[in-house]
């Protein structure tokens, strides 16, 4: 039970769908997630996969009318936010659950100063200080991460991209939150920049011991970054393990085998890549089995009909066939 | 680089490429000289904005150089007139980094690869079996199913896009492809299957790459030789091994040590994280343009830089505090 | 039994692009019954001689002044005893032909000034755009009046007035869309593999940029109808005793209040003909983009 208090998020069983004019897409399928109080969980997966569905979905904000929560619960320090009204969410949001978006000029109003909207975000979640102390605040915040505050004035246009990230991250730590949903905080930096603002979060992360969940498609950034790691493919976790037990660990799902083959190795040379065949499922129409049948190596029967149990082995989650210990232990 | 005997396939010397921008001169490309030889791939890499996009439009003549010049096979380019330039076109190719932007959203994909046979008059000389064979030959070559055809390019995922886009730059048979990007849009999975492409291709055909990317390791497993660039500026070049084991520009070091890799070894090294970020080369005072972000940067540096060569084939404009 | 056998179907993927904007401007509902609306029109304007002559356009019979629709006058007869639906069959010829030529001058005028400005840029556009912006200064009607007056009257002087007038925004639109798709990736592509600028604007950023200017151009129409009759109404272009849409309608207009069908039968006309443009227009919009729904 003591394990379960330390909890921050526990995602089960859950289905989440986007119910267009065409079809039903199935973004999410049966996920199951846990966060720990402090934890650094790295989601990593394709395109499609299902990522940033589940990060709205945490926060609730899918699109009006078309996503749609079909099953599952999320529970967020106790509570499901699966059955909460909007009221309970807005108080959540920002407040103790915040989120980093890809794109910082999407997140920020270009219109506005870049003190000023950080100043918005302290008037929502702490109406109670005086207008000094808030400035204060707003002055501490900038030097976290790395702005001069005599800067406060300037309008987005004015920052390069990693800027306005850092004030992004600002905007999104200020209120303290117990949970840091980060969707792709660095895919549209370059590597220095990238290497500057995860230093910056991970000093940050120790500041105000949030839990975060770094949603990305780079392993390298996975590897930097986290404590743990959620391989998703398909609206399922197909692995879930440390950082070491999914690099280092010899037994791997077979995706996560296939994704680290795929990148190109800095140390080893005139090695030819091996390339996973094919794509992922269409959303639309995913088949009965398992959802990597089609581009696994190990494919037998048994996968193309029935969906694997998860098989879990000092705290590693694989969700294949392969790991079946009612198999003749093959794997 | 190897030795001089042969000929480079092509050939840059001093280019530069300014543009003209209302608060000055934009020193884009500056005083950049490569040899590239037949079957070889030239990698550029550097940050967004250090010019290495432009260089590759540059020498492909999309943009107007500003001073210096381009030879394929050891003539300058630069000085062809409009048939000249038609005619070595056919062997100059480039493909482009958005595979969304960079098909045409209202032709099929039949019309697309032909494109560039109907525009270089060869579709004249070919009868209409004969132009068929070709493009079904380049499809298949390519990984292109054939039902394809007549699909159009927002029917196609990125991978399969970047594959059409191969195949057009493919069908008029070139011997030199500028690849910008080409797989920075791409997941990793995907990614590999173009990356291989390009290397099978490469095999078959002598081509020769000159390939424009971030990602420092792309880069590795691509090239022959890596050219770094920083604001405009080659700041080291050497061949792919050699600078990934003896980095010795801090530029390129601080690169290299920026990299997130899956190897959890590095997690605890010593990170050397560079300050501040990169600015626009507008009228660049002389002297070293990484100076403002280098820990090493003394007096000295605001003094003219060139590249020397600091060992066999292997080329640093600055080799401070290098180990 | 072959007779029997249906025209074999070919593949899909054999159909050749212009079959496939063909193949889907058909299943466009909409846009077939504009084609018929507009087809309908047309014919009847065409056909006009043969349902009533010419001389009863001008012929007054004051007599039977403001008879409401009956079996003789099908549409009633207007304040002269003139026969309405001969006035609208003869009318029409010179509404929508004109309107149509109008458009039709000011769509291609407009579209060279605003590729040339936005493909090549620079001084070429500067001052194309400045020479438009002093056409779009110029309020249109008094553009066209002034250019009327000038000129002198008659139908064909008209539709160059009113060109002039409409020049100004098609140049607009096609030089912002032209802008918008000048830097595309796959513009550069074409000029990889050698595409001169002309088979870049043709093939490229024409057909791209095409279907907003469609659809503005269909709307423009109605607009454009009105102010035929406007002008005739100031007895510029177009005047009485000439039939004009527009110009029944205002001709009546101290009429309608009591005799209602002088207005509704002639607005009744140039609303089926706007609809039915728009509709066509929205088609072929669709039909040019692969992206919509097969």
């Amino acid at each position: 039970m003591e394990n379960e208090d330390r909890s921050v998020l526990e995602i089960k069983d859950l289905y989440v769908q986007y119910n267009t004019d065409d079809a039903v897409v199935h973004a999410v399928n049966g996920l199951n997630l846990t966060l720990k109080e402090g934890e650094k969980l790295g989601l990593v997966g394709e395109t499609g996969a299902g990522k940033t569905t589940l990060a709205l979905s945490i926060l609730k904000l899918l699109p009006d009318k078309v996503g749609e929560i079909h099953s599952g619960s999320i529970v967020y320090k106790g509570e499901d936010l699966v059955d909460k009204p909007e009221s309970y969410m807005l108080g959540l949001r920002g407040h103790r659950i915040s989120m980093i978006f890809q794109d910082p000029m999407t997140s920020l109003n270009p219109t506005k100063n870049v003190g000023d909207q950080v100043l918005e975000v302290i008037n929502l979640h702490f109406p109670e200080l005086s207008s000094a102390e808030k400035a204060a605040k707003v002055d501490e915040m900038f030097r976290l991460v790395g702005i001069p505050a005599s800067r406060k004035g300037e309008f987005p246009h004015q920052f390069s991209g990693g800027m306005k990230q850092r004030i992004v991250i600002a905007m999104a730590l200020i209120a303290e939150p117990e949970l840091l949903l980060a969707d792709e905080p660095t895919t549209a930096l370059d590597v220095t920049i990238q290497a500057q603002i995860l230093e910056l979060m991970r000093k940050l992360k120790e500041e105000f011991n949030s839990a975060v969940v770094l949603i990305t498609h780079d392993l390298g950034v996975v590897a930097e970054f986290c404590d743990t790691v959620s391989v998703i493919y398909s609206g399922r976790v197909v692995e879930h393990g440390t950082v070491e037990q999914i690099f280092e660990g010899e037994d791997n799902h077979p995706y996560t085998k296939g994704l680290i083959h795929c990148i190109p190795s800095l140390s080893d040379t005139s090695k030819r890549l091996q390339p996973i065949p094919g794509r992922m499922p269409d959303p639309r129409n995913l088949p009965e089995g398992c959802c990597f049948a089609d581009r696994c190596p190990f494919c037998r029967e048994k996968c193309k009909t029935s969906m694997p149990e998860p098989h879990e082995k000092d705290g590693h989650m694989i969700l294949c066939h392969l790991y079946d210990p009612k198999e003749d232990g093959n794997a | 680089m190897p030795e001089d005997n042969t000929k480079p396939i092509v050939e840059a010397v001093n280019l530069c490429k300014y543009f003209k921008t209302p608060k000055g001169q934009l020193h884009a490309v500056e005083d950049v000289s490569f040899k590239l030889f037949s079957g070889k791939t030239l990698g550029v890499v550097g940050e967004s904005g250090c010019g290495k996009s432009t260089l590759g439009r540059t020498i492909l003549r999309l943009q107007p150089a500003t001073s210096g010049e381009v030879r394929y096979e050891g003539e300058n380019i630069l000085k062809y007139n409009r048939k000249e330039m038609r005619k070595v076109q056919q062997n100059m190719q480039m493909i482009f980094q958005d595979p969304y932007s960079s098909l045409d959203p209202r032709m099929s994909i039949r019309g697309l690869i032909t494109e560039p046979l109907e525009v270089q008059g060869a579709m004249k000389k070919m009868s209409a079996s004969e132009e068929k064979d070709r493009v079904t030959e380049i499809m298949e070559m390519c990984g292109l199913p054939k039902y394809y055809n007549n699909l159009y390019p927002h029917e196609l995922d990125g991978g399969m896009r970047q594959r059409v886009g191969l195949a057009r730059a493919m069908i008029l048979d070139p011997k030199f492809i500028v690849c910008d990007e080409p797989v920075s849009a791409l997941d990793v999975s995907i990614q590999a299957q173009i990356l291989n492409l390009l290397l099978d291709l490469q095999e078959k055909h002598e081509l020769s790459y000159m390939f424009i990317t971030h990602d420092l390791a792309v880069v590795k497993y691509i090239s022959d030789v890596i050219m770094v660039m920083y604001m405009g500026q080659v700041v080291e070049m050497a061949e792919s091994s050699e600078l990934f084991m003896h980095p010795l520009h801090p530029y390129t070091r601080a690169l290299l040590n920026s990299i997130p890799t899956i190897d959890l070894s590095r997690r605890n090294r010593e990170r050397i994280t560079i300050k501040g970020e990169v600015s626009s080369p507008i009228n660049p005072a002389p002297g070293c343009r990484f100076a403002q972000r280098c820990p090493y940067a003394t007096e000295a540096c605001k003094q003219n830089q060139c590249l020397k060569e600091v060992g066999p084939g292997h080329f640093a404009a600055c080799i401070e505090g290098a180990v | 039994m072959a007779i029997f056998k249906k025209k074999t179907k070919k593949p899909l993927s054999e159909y050749s692009t212009g079959e496939l904007i063909l193949f889907r401007f058909k299943k466009n509902k909409l846009a077939m019954i504009g084609v018929a609306m507009f087809m309908f029109v047309t014919i009847m304007i065409l056909i006009a001689p043969l349902i009533r002559p010419y001389s009863m356009v001008i012929k007054q019979d004051i007599v039977h002044r403001l008879n409401p629709p009956s079996k003789e006058h099908i549409f009633g007869t207007d304040e002269l005893g003139r026969d309405l639906l001969a006035r609208i069959l003869y009318g029409g010829r010179i509404s929508l032909f004109c309107s149509l030529a109008i458009i039709g001058i000011a769509f291609v005028t407009g579209a060279i000034i605003g590729g040339t400005a936005g493909f090549f840029g620079g001084k070429v556009d500067t001052i194309l755009m400045r020479i438009v912006d002093m056409l779009m200064s110029v309020p249109s009607a008094l553009l066209a009046m002034a250019i009327i007056t000038a000129l002198g009257n008659g139908v064909w002087k008209l539709v160059l007035a009113l060109s002039i007038g409409q020049i100004a925004r098609f140049a607009r639109m096609v030089r912002s869309s032209v802008l918008t798709l000048r830097n595309r990736e796959y513009i550069e592509a074409a000029k990889c593999f050698g595409s001169s600028s002309w088979r870049i604007i043709m093939k490229h950023i024409l057909p791209n940029g095409i279907g907003p200017i469609i659809v503005s151009a269909t709307l423009t129409l109605g607009a454009v109808i009105l102010s035929i009759s406007s002008m005739g109404y100031l007895g510029l272009g177009v005047a009485s005793p000439t039939p004009e849409w527009g110009t029944i309608i205002s001709e009546n207009k101290v009429n309608i209040q009591y005799f209602p069908y002088l207005g509704v039968i002639p607005g009744i006309c140039i609303m089926l003909t706007v609809m039915s443009v728009n509709f066509i227009g929205d088609g072929l919009r669709d039909a040019f983009d692969p992206k919509s729904k097969r």
